[in-house]
């Protein structure tokens, strides 16, 4: 089934278009939520490769990208808020 | 998985109509992030590709992995949408008080802004 692969590279441009407002935004608040962003569609585009190429391992490997976004974007608006 | 296993018709135009209505939300939500004015309503964007944009995706892949039968996959696919609907309110919330306290407020004047009295009141 192509279109489980077609759809993947699909969220990963949608990715790469969101690295231009990482680039650009204006504050630190801008880019840590364009940052997570672009964690949650690696991690979509990385679970439908997994799924098409039947392999476990990308699967961990996306569980594994998400907990650290989450993480880390918790982290950074602590760091903006001034309590870290 | 190449073409070793077949699925049905029903079950492929299930699972396609899945991703692309998740990939449309995905889209508006990167052309909301990219085009909107200021921090807050770019955030509001954000939260609509970490809603629905992600959970189309994720269920079609789900639907898929439960249609050749690989049930680990499955289960995984489960515990990350679980995953991923608790914590976005929680970051989407910490990264809305970190805006405020780092002194970025909307372009337009706002109208209500019940945080800011409560912490005046304190």
């Amino acid at each position: 089934m192509i279109e489980l692969m077609l759809f993947a590279i699909g969220y990963a441009v949608l990715a790469m278009l969101v690295c231009i407002r990482l680039v650009k935004g204006p504050s630190g608040v801008d880019r840590a939520v364009a940052s997570d962003c672009v964690d949650t569609l690696t991690t979509v585009s990385l679970a439908l490769f997994a799924v098409f190429s039947g392999r476990s391992i990308y699967l961990d490997i996306s569980m594994t990208l998400a907990v650290l976004g989450f993480l880390g974007t918790v982290i950074i608006s602590r760091y903006l808020e001034g309590k870290l | 998985m190449m073409d070793a296993v077949s699925i049905s018709l029903a079950a492929r135009i299930i699972i396609d109509v899945l991703m692309a209505i998740g990939f449309i939300f995905a889209l508006a939500g990167v052309v909301g992030l990219l085009r909107m004015p200021d921090a807050f309503c770019r955030m509001q964007s954000s939260t609509n590709v970490a809603t629905l944009g992600m959970l189309g995706a994720m269920i079609a892949a789900l639907i898929y992995s439960i249609c050749i039968g690989a049930a680990g996959m499955a289960i995984k696919l489960g515990c990350l949408c679980v995953f991923f609907i608790i914590t976005n309110p929680i970051s989407s919330h910490a990264i809305a008080k970190a805006a405020y306290k780092f002194g970025i407020r909307p372009k337009d004047k706002m109208v209500c802004d019940d945080y800011g009295e409560d912490q005046e009141n304190d």
